[in-house]
């Protein structure tokens, strides 16, 4: 549904129009029916990204392919719903009101537009009440559902949300999870990014991860955190002071029982330093890094 | 199709918008407060009251219009980016250049409403003044339209790639050399003609003249309140001449301010 290669953006900002290149040699590619998560640190060029492919932001070099089309076409927006991250609209306009300002501009009329604006806003829970009311006196978290609902009005084949769960309450987070599962189960690809990176391992068919402009990670959520470095929790019977144990390795909290290795190599050496010692292993739990392991430990790798 | 359709429908948002701007109540309000308030400049006047009331209602008509030209138009596309409802309407199936098309009849139909307003107010004091309202007085006014047409497009094209006040002077800057290039030009050749300017000095002179009045909208040529007031006839053909006219510039106009807003990255 969407493919992206050898993309590069730079921005030019400033009084001189001084370089600063955000994104460099992105490739990627959303398979068609999948919730792809995107995710990455601020400034990573997440928004970038997604700009790029939705046509609000023109690409250096690299090429992008939006259901086929090119994001410069209009024929390509026929194909997508969007919603930006923070959504801002017309704040004299009521909830209904804009939506049927964007169904027309989606070619929607009539009956099937008002039938649409109801189906739209039941799905991401925007009761009646609120729907008829100036957005001006909505909160961040109504915003955030009136933003996804213009982006589905058009019953789009791809989905792209930024950022959709910031500002919302958890009840609010869940409703929107429920609505990409939903529209994905009815057949709509679902391209994203986030920060909440429970949700995203949750969802996900697939995730790329994005640091520094460059994608470090891509594929589904096992593969990415199979391939980072694991954590092992060794549990003892007896305290060790922590001056004995091998470099390294840190008790888990305060307790002097529960060990944790952050490699096999240490794993190794703890083991060996307890069959010398005589002191007895109770168990060694293997814990896979989350998501947000893996973010953090290329962050640091990015840094270094 | 669906492009005049989108056409329609962001001109008509643009319009419920810019009809809320307190900006452009304070524009009519001072416009309809001055306009009658000629009444009271005619019996002042040691010239003829219904020449008074005319010509200083045609100028209020023109230079309101350019004041709503400037302080709403020229809002209007910044507004969208600066307050990013342009990141959403533009993922939409719509081309930019039906976004910029769309804002310009928006704002065009504002000030027909405006100027359809003060016309009906014109002809109000007018008659009851008894100062001989008559028919020829809407040439004048379709040509403040026409004129306004081209200032509107003039100020959406400043506005896609400058900021607010850099805008507004630009376009203050060129509705005045629009308005004297003609009278420049005029100058230029006089003194040519009367030898006050040596030789050389005067053919770059007349050369400059040719330039400014060759490159800046001659909005001179919407002027015709003289005509009109003193019931004059037009020469033939030329509203429809200066329709033709207004509808090359802002064609041109439309065309580059397209062009540069389809190149434009919203960050």
């Amino acid at each position: 549904m969407i493919q992206v290669e050898n993309l590069q953006k730079t921005y030019h900002t400033g009084f001189l129009m001084r370089p600063k290149k955000v994104l460099s040699d992105v490739s990627f590619h959303v398979p068609k029916g999948s919730v792809y998560g995107f995710i990455g640190p601020n400034g990573a060029g997440k928004s970038t990204t997604i700009k790029l492919l939705t046509g609000l932001l023109r690409k250096d070099s690299g090429k992008i392919l939006v259901a086929g089309f090119s994001p410069s076409s209009s024929e390509s927006r026929k194909h997508l719903g969007y919603s930006p991250e923070q959504p801002y609209f017309y704040d004299y306009l009521t909830g209904r009101e804009l939506m049927r300002f964007y169904g027309r501009l989606s070619g929607i009329e009539g009956k099937e537009l008002e039938a649409r604006i109801e189906w739209a806003l039941s799905l991401v829970n925007a009761n009646k009440d609120w729907a008829d009311r100036r957005l001006r006196t909505y909160s961040k978290g109504m915003m955030q559902r009136v933003g996804i609902a213009q982006a589905i009005l058009g019953r789009p084949e791809l989905l792209i949300l930024d950022e959709p769960m910031s500002g919302l309450d958890p009840m609010g987070r869940k409703d929107v999870r429920e609505a990409i599962v939903l529209l994905n189960k009815e057949g709509v690809t679902v391209f994203y990014s986030s920060h909440l990176l429970s949700d995203v391992e949750t969802i996900s068919h697939r995730v790329a991860m994005i640091v520094g402009g460059r994608i470090v990670r891509e594929g589904t959520v096992d593969e990415i955190t199979s391939n980072s470095s694991a954590e092992y929790h060794i549990h003892v019977s007896c305290d060790i002071p922590s001056e004995d144990v091998p470099e390294g390795v840190l008790p888990q909290g305060t307790t002097p029982r529960e060990w944790i290795c952050k490699n096999g190599e240490q794993r190794d050496r703890f083991l060996n330093f307890c069959l010398q010692s005589g002191l007895p292993v109770v168990r060694v739990e293997h814990q896979r890094p989350s998501l947000e392991d893996v973010l953090t430990e290329e962050i640091a790798r990015a840094e270094s | 199709m669906q492009n005049l359709k989108n056409i329609a429908v962001i001109a008509l948002n643009t319009f419920r918008e810019s009809v809320r701007s307190k900006v452009l109540y304070n524009i009519v309000f001072l416009a309809v407060a001055l306009a009658f308030f000629s009444i009271i400049l005619g019996e002042w006047s040691v010239f003829d009251r219904a020449y008074v009331i005319k010509s200083t209602t045609l100028t209020i008509m023109s230079l309101s219009g350019l004041l709503i030209s400037v302080f709403v138009g020229i809002s209007l596309v910044q507004k969208e980016i600066q307050g990013r409802t342009v990141l959403t309407l533009l993922s939409k199936p719509i081309s930019r250049a039906a976004f910029i098309v769309g804002k310009y009849f928006g704002l065009v139909a504002v000030i027909a409403v405006h100027l359809l307003l003060l016309t009906v107010i014109y002809y109000l004091i007018l008659w009851m003044t008894h100062s001989s309202p008559t028919f020829s007085l809407l040439f004048a006014i379709y040509l403040v339209f026409c004129e306004m047409a081209i200032v509107v497009a003039l100020a959406l094209l400043f506005s896609t790639f400058s900021s607010p006040v850099l805008s507004a002077l630009f376009t203050l800057g060129v509705y005045i050399a629009g308005h004297l290039s003609n009278e420049l030009l005029e100058q230029v050749r006089f003194v040519r003609r009367m030898g006050e300017v040596d030789g050389t000095q005067s053919v770059m002179m007349e050369k400059i003249a040719i330039v400014v009045h060759a490159v800046f909208p001659g909005l001179y040529r919407f002027n015709v309140s003289a005509y009109v007031i003193h019931n004059i006839a037009l020469p033939e053909h030329y509203l429809f001449f200066n329709s033709l006219y207004a509808v090359g510039y802002i064609g041109v106009f439309l065309a580059i301010a397209c062009w540069w807003f389809s190149r434009r990255d919203f960050i």
